[in-house]
């Protein structure tokens, strides 16, 4: 026999796991039915019209996705050698790496807008990038790198030392360690980093509105203004009259976009470092 | 490894090439008011295609950086949806692209008919906080107004002869869509948008009502006629003699060639 209370407990827990499923099914539901119905091909390979209440999306799906590659291309690596010199090359408990960390999970925990003044002050106005997808991009990889370097850094610690020392038994230099030892076996925290980070960038409305813009040509070069979706989603509620059916489409495409960007990453992540894990 | 770092020279190399890619036939930056940015993008759109090689940005952020960016260079045009100031219009000149008025709305199930500039008045100061006194239902009142720099509250605020410390709001919105859904979704709710939009809302079946200004109903037509007091003229606003460009693009945008794209955005072609 159970006790009834520990009966209530279960069934609390059952409850808030079904409340969470029930929020995300909602959600969905809410934006697939207002949204599913002008989703189509022509919708992501036109270009939008009439303040985009008709035709689609095919220039802001493009400046999103060079968005996100400027980012992810200046934070991953930029993250992941700040990781490894935090992990390795810091002594636990020493006071420059606890003030790092600190000052790390204050940026992490930092409002976006706040991201998009700094984005918009230095790399639009002060290095004279204007309003470009490098500024936007620049701008996010600013906002994805600290959760980026504290997951990967944990992902490290993580990784037990007796790898170390049989790497080091073997005679390999640190570099090499690092990476066919090491970094291959922190590869899911490296994936679940660029996870959050992606999808925090995708998200981003705030942080682009000033630095990547509001232009919705199809970008030519990363030197162009181009708007990304999450602001083509807000301009389109916000902003245009009768804009609520394509911002639904339009936030459809962008969940599709992240989940795939997300499965995306952690198949690479995996595959790219356990290979090397192997040889 | 290899693959970042070959990532890392393509991203470079781009970088290196972005001198090239400016447009050839010059381009003109646009930034500032919301509301008309989506208008300008478009009337943009046209004007590239009429001229090729012609590029046009439009960019937003409120009419006062329309007024801060045309003022300090950043852009060719600001985008202004409101008449220029006295001091404004020392440096900088309107050109008038289209009219727009600013209507009060309520909820489609509030029986109140019409407020006089008196109640409205008591209603934003917080001295009627019950639709009770103001001729409707026992429905406490739920004040909207607009985020500082929004030139809908300055010219709420202008007509008013009302400060913004004055007003006592229970929200603080910012653009004419989220004003239309806060009070839609608020039966007890007043708030002031811009005519098209509130049409254009209420002809699609959301749950608001216009209020007449005093006496004179809220719609587009009356904002043409000019009869309508709460109204705005949507300006692009150049610091002394626009550039040839420039110029060119203003013109355009003032003639007839436009007049189905300003109507698309529930706005109001000018009188000529």
């Amino acid at each position: 026999m159970h006790n009834p209370g520990d009966r209530l407990f279960g069934l609390a827990l059952w409850g808030a796991a079904v409340g969470v499923t029930a929020v995300f099914a909602w959600l969905f539901a809410d934006i697939a039915r207002l949204g599913l119905g002008s989703l189509s091909l022509d919708f992501i390979a036109t270009a939008p019209e009439n303040a985009g209440r008709d035709g689609g999306i095919a220039p802001i799906l493009v400046s999103t996705l060079l968005i996100l590659g400027v980012a992810v291309g200046v934070a991953a690596p930029v993250g992941l050698g700040a990781a490894v010199w935090l992990n390795t090359y810091t002594r636990a408990g020493s006071r420059g790496g606890r003030r790092i960390r600190l000052a790390l999970d204050m940026l992490a925990g930092m409002p976006s807008i706040v991201f998009g003044l700094f984005g918009n002050a230095f790399f639009s106005v002060f290095l004279g990038l204007g309003f470009s997808i490098l500024s936007g991009g620049l701008t996010l990889a600013a906002m994805i790198l600290p959760i980026f370097i504290r997951t990967v850094e944990a992902g490290l610690g993580a990784v037990e030392d007796g790898w170390r020392l049989g790497a080091a038994a073997l005679g390999l230099t640190r570099s090499a360690a690092l990476a066919h030892v090491i970094l291959p076996a922190a590869a899911p925290a490296i994936g679940a980093g660029l996870m959050l980070g992606i999808g925090r960038a995708a998200a981003e409305t705030a942080a682009l509105i000033f630095t990547s813009g509001y232009v919705d040509r199809m970008p030519e070069s990363l030197a162009d203004s181009g708007r990304a979706l999450a602001v083509h989603i807000y301009d389109l509620s916000m902003n245009v009259a009768g804009g609520d059916v394509h911002a639904a489409a339009s936030a459809l495409v962008l969940v599709a976009l992240v989940a795939c960007v997300n499965l995306m990453a952690v198949a690479l992540s995996r595959r790219w470092l356990t290979r090397r894990l192997a040889v | 490894m290899k693959r970042f770092l070959i990532f890392l020279a393509t991203l470079l190399a781009a970088l290196a090439i972005l001198p090239g890619a400016q447009a050839a036939g010059g381009k003109l930056v646009l930034t500032g008011s919301s509301t008309v940015a989506p208008l300008a993008l478009e009337i943009g759109k046209r004007f590239e295609a009429m001229n090729p090689g012609v590029r046009v940005d439009v960019q937003t952020g409120g009419s006062s950086r329309g007024v801060a960016d045309a003022m300090n260079g950043l852009a060719d045009i600001g985008l202004v949806s409101r008449a220029l100031k006295p001091e404004e219009t020392k440096t900088l000149t309107a050109h008038t692209l289209a009219l727009d008025g600013v209507a009060l709305i309520v909820h489609a199930g509030n029986p109140v008919r019409q407020l006089d500039d008196a109640q409205i008045k008591a209603i934003y100061t917080g001295q009627t906080r019950n639709w009770r006194a103001a001729g409707g239902a026992d429905l406490p009142i739920t004040v909207v107004n607009k985020a500082e720099g929004r030139s809908t509250l300055e010219l709420f605020l202008h007509y008013t002869g009302l400060k913004n410390s004055q007003i006592r709001a229970q929200a603080v919105i910012g653009d004419n869509q989220q004003g239309i859904k806060t009070v839609a979704g608020n039966p007890g709710a007043i708030g002031y948008v811009s005519i098209g939009a509130a049409e254009y809302a209420v002809e699609h079946g959301v749950p608001i009502k216009l209020l007449p200004m005093a006496g004179v109903p809220a719609t587009t037509g009356a904002v043409r006629s000019g009869r309508f007091p709460l109204s705005r003229p949507l300006n692009l606003v150049t610091r002394g003699a626009p550039s040839p460009l420039a110029a060119r693009f203003i013109a355009f945008a003032r003639s007839p060639a436009v007049r189905d794209l300003i109507e698309a955005q529930y706005f109001v072609p000018p009188p000529r």
